[in-house]
C-alpha cells in the first residue's frame, strides 16, 4: 500500500514538472494595469496583448493584472515595500514625477537607443518622460482637448466655428436665443472637470506661446493674460454657456451632457478625444457630428492647436529582476502602430493610443474616417510644433489641484482671479524650488 | 501561587490574537501616521523632518478652518434632526401592534443600502432636469429649481439630510430595543394616573432608555468626525467648500495633492477631538453620571 502511494505521489509530481516545464523555462514578466478582472477592458488587455505577445515568442511569459479602478495605490504599496511589477503603469505625470523622485523607475535609456522608441514615440510625449536626461516612462494613451459640434445644425443654421473672441460670444448667443446650451458640459462625479476649462481658455486666449511660457517660469500666472482669460472664463460659465447655468454645470454629468449633446440640448461639446466615445450615439439619429480643434477666442484670433495631454504611462520597476524581458515586452506593443491602432480602435481610440506618428496606412480598412484624420491631423500639427498644454499633463501635483479645486471658489466670488492666480504662483514658485516640475519639451 | 497566576491569565490567551491584530492593524499605523505629521512625505519619496511646520499651515489653512466649522455643523445637525425623528419614529412605532415588523425593516432599509445607491439615488431625485423639482413643478411647486448639492447655500445640509436619511432607521432600530427592556407596569400605572403620551414619554420612556440615547450621542459625536463618504460621493466637498469636512479634506490632500504629511496633521486633529470627546464621557461617567 505504502510503496503504491509512493509510486502515485512520485507520478504526480513528475507529471506536475511536464506540465510545468514551459514555465520554468520561460522569463516571467508581470504587469499591472487598471480595470477589474473579467470587465471587458480586462478580457481585452487580456486576449490582444497578453496572449497575442505570448504567442508571438518562447523566451517570455507576460503576466497582466488588473488592479481595480486606481491602479496608482496598490503600486505605491507594493513599490514602497520593494516590490511590485515589472511594467508599471500610473495615470499621468504627476505619478511618474513622484515615482522617479523615490527611485523606483528603471532608467530606460539604453532600451529607447537600442530598439529606436526615441524615434518612433511623438517628441512631446517622449520628452515628458525624461528626467535628467534620461528616458524613464512614455504614455500609453495621448489624448487633447477638442470640439465636437452638431455639423447639422451648425448647417441649417449657416454657423460656422468662430475665429475669435467676438465671433465666439456671437455664436453663444445665437445658440441660447434658440433655446438651446451653447456647450453641454457638467462636473458631476469628476470635480476636476473645471480644469478643462480653465485649459481651454488658457490655450485659446492666452495662446500656447505665453502658456509655454507660464509653465517653464519665463512668464508670471498673474500676468494680465491669465487675468484677463479667468475673467472671462467667470462671465461666461455665470452667463451659463456650459448647460444653462454654474448649478446646472455642476449637476450634469457624463451622461448627462453627452445626452444634452446627442439631443440638440446643445450645439456644442468642448471635450477630450476620449468624447469621440459619446459619438457612437449619433448613429440611430438624423443629425451627424464633427470634430474641430478648440475654436481660438482672443480678440484677434489665431492659429488652431490641440493641446498635449497624456492618459496614463508605462515604465519598468527599478527593482524588476528581469528588466530586459520588459523591454522587449514595451518593444513588442511599440513596434507595430497598426496593431495599436486595432486594439485602440477596440476601446473607442478612448485607451490605448500610444502617441506614435500614425499615417493613413497604419489603419484598418473599416477605421473611423473622422477619428483617422483626427489622429492623422494630429500628428501632423503637433509635429511641426503647433501645439497647447493641458493642465492635468504639465501641472505639479498642487498647482494641478488648486487649478480646479479653487477654481469653484473664483466662480462662487470667494475669492478674485487675482487672489486665486497669486495662489498658482506661489505652488508653482514652491514646486520650482523643490525641482517637482514635470518635464516640459522645448517648444 | 503560579498556578493562581497561570489561572488570571486565562482570559489573556484567548484575547492575544485579537490584541495582536490590532496592534499590527490599527496601533502599528496609527503610531506612524502620527510621526508623518512632523513630515513633508508625499506618499513615495525621501521624508523629510519639518517640526510642527504642517500644524502652523493648517492653523493658516481657511479651507481647514471651513472643514473644521462644517464638521462641527454636521455633528450639531446629526445630534438633533435624526436623534429626534428617531425617538419619535421609535416611540409611535412600540404603540403599532400590526406590522409592525415591516415598518422596522421599511425604516432601516435605507441603512443596509450602500452608501453609492443612496447617494444615487438622492442626486438623481434633486438633478434639476429629471429630478423632484421639475415634478413638483407641473403641480404649481417651485421647491427645487437647482440642485441643493449644487448650491453653496445649502449643500452640506443637502448631504446631512441624504446621509441622515439613511441613518435614522439605525437609531430608530436601538431606540426601539431600549423601548421594549421598559417594564410594562410603569405604563400602566402612569395610564391609571392619567398620564398623556407626551407624559409617559417624558417621564417614564426617556428615563429608562437614557443609557442608549447617551451612547447615541456618544457614536453621533464620534462618527461626525470621520464623515466621508457622503460627501466625496455627492459633492466633493463643493461647490467652493461649502460642503467640505476634514475627511474628505484629508483624503484630497493625501490622495490628490501627494501631501501625505499634511494630511497626517488633519488625521491627528481628528484623533485629538475624539479623544477628548471619550474622556469627557469617561469623567463624566466616574463622577457618576447616569450615561
Amino acid at each position: 500500500m505504502l510503496k503504491y502511494i509512493i509510486n502515485l505521489s512520485m507520478g504526480s509530481l513528475f507529471s506536475l514538472f511536464l506540465i510545468s516545464t514551459p514555465s520554468f523555462s520561460k522569463t516571467l514578466v508581470t504587469w499591472w494595469n487598471w480595470g477589474n478582472e473579467g470587465s471587458d477592458l480586462a478580457v481585452t488587455i487580456t486576449e490582444d496583448i497578453q496572449n497575442r505577445f505570448n504567442a508571438s515568442q518562447d523566451e517570455i511569459e507576460l503576466k497582466i493584472s488588473f488592479k481595480g479602478e486606481d491602479v496608482n495605490e496598490p503600486t505605491r504599496t507594493a513599490l514602497l515595500a520593494g516590490a511590485g511589477p515589472d511594467i508599471i503603469t500610473s495615470s499621468g505625470s504627476t505619478y511618474v514625477r513622484a515615482y522617479y523622485d523615490g527611485g523606483f523607475l528603471k532608467s530606460m535609456e539604453e532600451y529607447s537607443k537600442k530598439y529606436g522608441w526615441n524615434k518612433q514615440i511623438l517628441p512631446w510625449a517622449y520628452n515628458l518622460g525624461v528626467f535628467d536626461g534620461e528616458f524613464y516612462s512614455f504614455p500609453k494613451n495621448y489624448e487633447s482637448m477638442v470640439l465636437f459640434y452638431n455639423k447639422t445644425l451648425f448647417e441649417e443654421n449657416g454657423w460656422s466655428i468662430p475665429q475669435n473672441l467676438s465671433e465666439y460670444e456671437s455664436l453663444a448667443e445665437k445658440i441660447k436665443s434658440m433655446g438651446m446650451y451653447p456647450f453641454a458640459y457638467g462636473s458631476s462625479g469628476w470635480q476636476p472637470t473645471h480644469e478643462h476649462l480653465v485649459g481651454n481658455y488658457f490655450n485659446t486666449y492666452v495662446g500656447p506661446d505665453n502658456f509655454y511660457k507660464a509653465l517653464i517660469g519665463e512668464k508670471k500666472w498673474t500676468d494680465k493674460e491669465f487675468v484677463e482669460a479667468l475673467e472671462l472664463l467667470k462671465k461666461h460659465m455665470l452667463d451659463g454657456y456650459w448647460s444653462g447655468s454654474l448649478e446646472n454645470y455642476y449637476a450634469t454629468d457624463w451622461d448627462g451632457f453627452s445626452a444634452q449633446f446627442v439631443n440638440r440640448e446643445a450645439a456644442m461639446l468642448p471635450i477630450g478625444t476620449w468624447g469621440f466615445e459619446i459619438m457612437q450615439a449619433f448613429s440611430d439619429k438624423s443629425d451627424d457630428w464633427a470634430v474641430s480643434p478648440l475654436p481660438i477666442i482672443s480678440k484677434n484670433g489665431g492659429n488652431p492647436n490641440y493641446q498635449l495631454s497624456i492618459g496614463g504611462t508605462m515604465s519598468i520597476n527599478a527593482s524588476s529582476e528581469n528588466p530586459d524581458a520588459a523591454a522587449k515586452v514595451i518593444d513588442w506593443i511599440l513596434s507595430d502602430k497598426s496593431r495599436v491602432l486595432e486594439f485602440s480602435a477596440k476601446r473607442g481610440y478612448a485607451e490605448w493610443l500610444i502617441p506614435l506618428a500614425y499615417e493613413a496606412s497604419d489603419f484598418e480598412a473599416g477605421a473611423d474616417p473622422k477619428v483617422r484624420d483626427y489622429l492623422i491631423d494630429f500628428a501632423k500639427v503637433t509635429g511641426a510644433g503647433d501645439y497647447g498644454y493641458t493642465t492635468w499633463t504639465f501641472y505639479p501635483a498642487g498647482a494641478g489641484t488648486h487649478i480646479w479645486k479653487d477654481m469653484e471658489s473664483v466662480w462662487a466670488n470667494d475669492i478674485t482671479v487675482t487672489e486665486f492666480l497669486t495662489e498658482q504662483q506661489k505652488l508653482w514658485d514652491e514646486a520650482r524650488n523643490a525641482n517637482q516640475l514635470i518635464p516640459i519639451g522645448k517648444r | 501561587m503560579i498556578k493562581l497566576f497561570l489561572k488570571n491569565m486565562t482570559p489573556w490567551y484567548f484575547l492575544i490574537p485579537i490584541i495582536v491584530i490590532h496592534f499590527i492593524v490599527i496601533a502599528i499605523p496609527s503610531i506612524l501616521s502620527l510621526a508623518l505629521c512632523f513630515t513633508d512625505w508625499n506618499g513615495f519619496g525621501k521624508i523629510n523632518f519639518i517640526g510642527l511646520d504642517n500644524f502652523y499651515e493648517l492653523f493658516n489653512d481657511r479651507v481647514f478652518k471651513l472643514a473644521v466649522w462644517h464638521n462641527l455643523i454636521w455633528t450639531i445637525f446629526f445630534l438633533t434632526v435624526p436623534i429626534s425623528v428617531a425617538l419619535l419614529g421609535a416611540f409611535l412605532l412600540t404603540g403599532v401592534k400590526r406590522f409592525q415588523l415591516f415598518y422596522r425593516f421599511i425604516f432601516f432599509f435605507p441603512f443596509i443600502l450602500a452608501s453609492i445607491v443612496n447617494c444615487l439615488i438622492w442626486k438623481y431625485l434633486f438633478h434639476p432636469k429629471h429630478g423632484l423639482g421639475p415634478f413638483l413643478e407641473n403641480f404649481g411647486i417651485s421647491l427645487f429649481t437647482n440642485s441643493p448639492l449644487t448650491q453653496k447655500e445649502t449643500s452640506l445640509f443637502a448631504v446631512g439630510f441624504v446621509d441622515a436619511w439613511h441613518f435614522w432607521g439605525f437609531l430608530v432600530v436601538i431606540y426601539i430595543t431600549a423601548m421594549y427592556q421598559v417594564d410594562e407596569t410603569l405604563y400602566e400605572a402612569a395610564e391609571i394616573e392619567g398620564a398623556t403620551k407626551w407624559q409617559k414619554f417624558r417621564f417614564i420612556t426617556f428615563p429608562m432608555i437614557r443609557p442608549t440615547f447617551v451612547f447615541s450621542v456618544l457614536i453621533i459625536m464620534i462618527w461626525s468626525i470621520p464623515a466621508f463618504d457622503y460627501v466625496y460621493i455627492l459633492t466633493g466637498g463643493g461647490p467652493a467648500y461649502s460642503s467640505e469636512v476634514l475627511a474628505n479634506y484629508l483624503h484630497f490632500q493625501a490622495f490628490r495633492n501627494m501631501n501625505v504629511g499634511y494630511a497626517s496633521a488633519i488625521g491627528a486633529m481628528m484623533f485629538i477631538y475624539v479623544f477628548i470627546v471619550i474622556t469627557i464621557f469617561g469623567i463624566l461617567r466616574r463622577l457618576d453620571w447616569e450615561i
